[in-house]
């Protein structure tokens, strides 16, 4: 056999190579996990892709801009006024007068600095205790705010602004109480007794708003109706 | 990834692979990592294909690419000599898999003494004799000149002879 090998040529040996080498062949199952891996999985359809991002994007916009962008006012003035004594009273509730004023020392201060002269003012009694008296800010207007709470914990302010003519008081929302006729406004969970007296827009807002507690909520207007005068100042 | 006709075409070829992948790998696990390698390879990279050139030898390069990326890397393997070729006794890819019972059984001394010759013999050699691939197609699956792959099929030859010479005489 050696013979074979030494007198052999290229070719010979090529020869041998093709007929003696043993082929291997490949399993039937690579060739099942080659298609499998080939075959792409359930894709997500091409325009998927686009729209997420944009709608991600919305999202994010409005995150950043959301804070900045004008609040939806209501555009009945009344709704707007009653918004903010409530948003003002919600505020007094969480934190407290911002600077407590003692009546009726400070009424000259007050008048001062809110523009409203109370020549009459409640400074409680047996059911409602005074808290505390200080300017406000609301709608653009100064104005005068006090602060009561009542024998069972509740917070009541009284606000009073130069803001009349500007507004109408609801009829249908008007409660007859005594020789008075305020309206009961809404907002947020809160009540608010609303009345003109002369040119002043008076608020008083308390979370009574049950059945019950409006019932009480009346006398407490009608206390501070009978014994409190705003008139503006200048 | 490649269209089903693409993906039709390259799997006639894939007895072919397997058996030079076997002759790369010499263990069965690897040869079935290396052709399915090649071929996610190949599907992947299908669009860099050129139609109507030849695709068993692009398979081929593809395959012996990833082989010298990976497994000879993974072998941890020696240097080779300047012309690209190592010497007799420093094999291209050691041996020492073959050890751990997965490797395949040579059946004839042409298949020992084939699995002897460093790596660059046996590709030129299974690619240009076995599968009788032009020797172009050698060279561009090589990366090398035309020149050179003559010159490594004469060599190997050689050492081929040499190796069952010495079988003849034991």
């Amino acid at each position: 056999m050696s013979d074979r090998f030494d007198e052999s040529s290229d070719e010979t040996l090529g020869r041998r190579l093709v007929g003696d080498l043993p082929r291997y062949a490949a399993p039937a199952r690579l060739r099942v996990a080659i298609v499998e891996a080939a075959t792409p999985v359930a894709r997500r359809p091409a325009w998927l892709a686009p729209v997420l991002a944009a709608a991600a994007t919305t999202m994010l916009l409005a995150l950043v801009t959301l804070p900045v962008l004008p609040r939806i006012v209501p555009a009945d003035p009344m709704q707007r006024y009653v918004r903010a004594v409530v948003s003002e009273h919600a505020r007094t509730v969480m934190w407290g007068a911002r600077r407590g004023e003692i009546l009726p020392t400070a009424l000259p201060w007050l008048t001062q600095e809110s523009g409203i002269a109370l020549s009459q003012v409640f400074v409680g009694d047996d059911r409602l205790q005074f808290v505390a008296a200080e300017p406000v800010y609301l709608e653009r207007q100064r104005g005068v705010a006090i602060h009561y709470r009542d024998v069972d914990g509740h917070m009541l302010t009284y606000i009073a602004l130069p803001a009349a003519a500007a507004l109408t008081i609801p009829e249908p929302a008007r409660v007859p109480i005594g020789r008075w006729r305020p309206a009961l406004m809404r907002d947020s969970g809160y009540a608010a007794w609303v009345w003109k007296q002369k040119d002043v827009a008076c608020f008083l807002v308390s979370d009574m708003v049950s059945a019950d507690d409006v019932e009480t909520f009346k006398e407490y207007f009608a206390r501070v109706r009978a014994t409190t005068e705003p008139v503006p100042a200048y | 990834m490649a269209d089903l006709d693409f993906q039709r075409q390259a799997l006639a070829h894939l007895d072919a692979l397997y058996n030079f992948a076997m002759y790369l790998t010499k263990r069965p696990p690897d040869a079935d990592d290396l052709v399915q390698e090649t071929y996610l390879r190949a599907f992947r990279f299908s669009h860099r294909f050129q139609p109507g050139t030849h695709l068993r030898a692009w398979l081929f390069q593809i395959l012996r690419n990833t082989f010298l990326t990976f497994y000879r890397v993974r072998e941890r393997e020696s240097p080779v000599a300047e012309d690209g070729v190592p010497e007799w006794d420093v094999p291209m890819f050691h041996h020492a898999p073959e050890n751990d019972g997965t490797a395949m059984d040579a059946h004839t001394d042409l298949e020992r003494a084939l699995r002897r010759l460093p790596e660059e013999f046996r590709t030129v050699l299974l690619l240009a004799e076995v599968e009788g691939l032009p020797l172009e197609e050698v060279a561009r699956v090589m990366a090398c000149p035309v020149g050179t792959v003559k010159s490594r099929i004469f060599r190997a030859k050689e050492r081929l002879r040499g190796l069952l010479r010495d079988y003849e005489t034991k």
